[in-house]
C-alpha cells in the first residue's frame, strides 16, 4: 500500500466547496429582504402610507408647527368648486405640496347638508393615473370654526358639520 | 469493454452534475419566494383599512370634545338639559359619519351609551367621560370597540 497526502487535498477542497454553498445560500436568503419591496403593490402601500400620513400632520400638528391646520383650511373654504387653472383652498394646497413633494394630486370635500350628500372638487392639479391612491380624512366644523376662518360654509350656532377630506395622489 | 464496466469514474460526474442541478433549483425557488412573500406582504397591507378604523376612533373623540364645547354654549339660551343637547349633537355627528362611510362600501355606527356613567341616567351639569360603543365593517374586516372610554374634560 502507498501512502500520500492525496486525501488531505480533497478533504480541504471539500470544505472549500461547502463554505463556498453555505455563503451562496446565505447571501441568497439575505437579499429576500431587499427584494420583496420591489413590486408594484408595495408602491401603493408606500403611496398610501404618505399620503395618509400628510393629512395627518396637518390634522394634528400643534399651532406652532403649522399656520393652518386641516380644519382650519376646510373652515375657510368658500363655497366654489375649483378647476385646473386655480385652486380654491391654496393655503392648504402649499401645505400639501410641501409635504408631498414629487407628488400629484386633487382633494375633494364631502359632506352631508340637509340629509344629501355633496362631493366637491377643491384642488384639482390634473387627470389622476391608473395607480393612484385615495385617502381620507374627517374634520368636524362649527359655526365659530367657519367664522373664525372666514369660510362660507352657512352654518347655524346649534351645527356641526363632519366634512370629509379625500386626497387623490399620484406620482409621475 | 469489460474494463469499462468496472470503472466507476464516470458515475462521480453524474452525481456532481445532479447535486448542482438540485442547488440550482434550491435557489430558484428561493428566489420566487422572496417575490410571493413581497406580494402577500403588500397585499395585506393594502386590505386591512388601519387607516379608516384610526381615523375613525380619533374624529369620535374629536366629536365628542367639540359637541362639549357647542352643548354648553347652546344650553345658555335653551331649556333643554345640557345633556340631551350633547345627545342631539354626538348623535347627528354619527349619522354623517355613518353616511360618509357608507360611500366608500363600509358601515359603521358610533352609539352614545352613556354620559358621566354607566348609566344614561345622570344629573351632573359637568360633561367629564362618556362611553360609546364603536363598530367598524367592510367586507373583510369587522372591528368592535365596546365600550370606548372617552375623557373630553381635558
Amino acid at each position: 500500500m502507498e501512502l500520500n497526502d492525496r486525501a488531505q487535498i480533497h478533504t480541504l477542497e471539500g470544505l472549500a466547496a461547502a463554505i463556498l454553498m453555505v455563503i451562496t445560500m446565505l447571501a441568497i436568503t439575505q437579499s429576500a429582504m431587499i427584494v420583496t419591496p420591489q413590486n408594484e403593490l408595495s408602491m401603493i402601500v408606500h403611496q398610501e402610507q404618505i399620503s395618509s400620513d400628510a393629512l395627518t400632520v396637518l390634522d394634528i400638528a400643534p399651532d406652532t408647527a403649522i399656520q393652518y391646520n386641516l380644519t382650519e383650511c376646510v373652515a375657510g373654504w368658500q363655497g366654489n368648486e375649483s378647476n385646473v387653472t386655480s385652486s380654491n383652498l391654496e393655503t392648504l394646497d402649499n401645505e400639501l405640496a410641501n409635504l408631498l413633494p414629487d407628488i400629484k394630486y386633487n382633494v375633494d370635500l364631502a359632506y352631508v347638508k340637509d340629509g344629501e350628500l355633496n362631493t366637491k372638487q377643491v384642488i384639482i392639479n390634473g387627470a389622476a393615473t391608473e395607480d393612484a391612491v385615495v385617502v381620507r380624512r374627517l374634520v368636524t366644523l362649527s359655526n365659530s370654526s367657519v367664522t373664525s376662518s372666514g369660510g362660507a360654509w352657512n352654518l347655524t350656532d346649534d351645527e356641526l358639520m363632519v366634512v370629509e377630506v379625500r386626497l387623490t395622489s399620484w406620482q409621475i | 469493454m469489460a474494463d469499462l464496466k468496472k470503472d466507476s469514474n464516470g458515475q462521480w460526474i453524474a452525481l456532481s452534475g445532479f447535486v448542482i442541478s438540485l442547488i440550482i433549483i434550491i435557489l430558484a425557488v428561493m428566489a420566487n419566494q422572496a417575490v410571493i412573500a413581497g406580494y402577500h406582504s403588500s397585499n395585506a397591507a393594502l386590505e386591512f383599512p388601519k387607516e379608516n378604523i384610526r381615523e375613525l376612533n380619533l374624529q369620535t373623540r374629536d366629536n365628542a370634545a367639540i359637541a362639549r364645547e357647542l352643548a354648553y354654549e347652546i344650553n345658555k339660551t335653551s331649556n333643554e338639559s345640557i345633556h340631551i343637547i350633547y345627545d342631539d349633537l354626538f348623535n347627528n355627528c354619527s349619522s354623517q359619519m355613518r353616511m360618509l362611510y357608507a360611500i366608500h362600501g363600509e358601515n359603521i355606527n358610533v352609539e352614545l351609551v352613556s354620559i358621566n356613567s354607566t348609566t344614561k341616567v345622570s344629573n351632573a351639569s359637568e360633561i367629564d367621560m362618556i362611553k360609546v360603543n364603536i363598530t367598524y365593517a367592510n367586507e373583510k374586516t369587522f372591528y368592535v370597540a365596546e365600550p370606548e372610554i372617552i375623557e373630553v374634560n381635558v
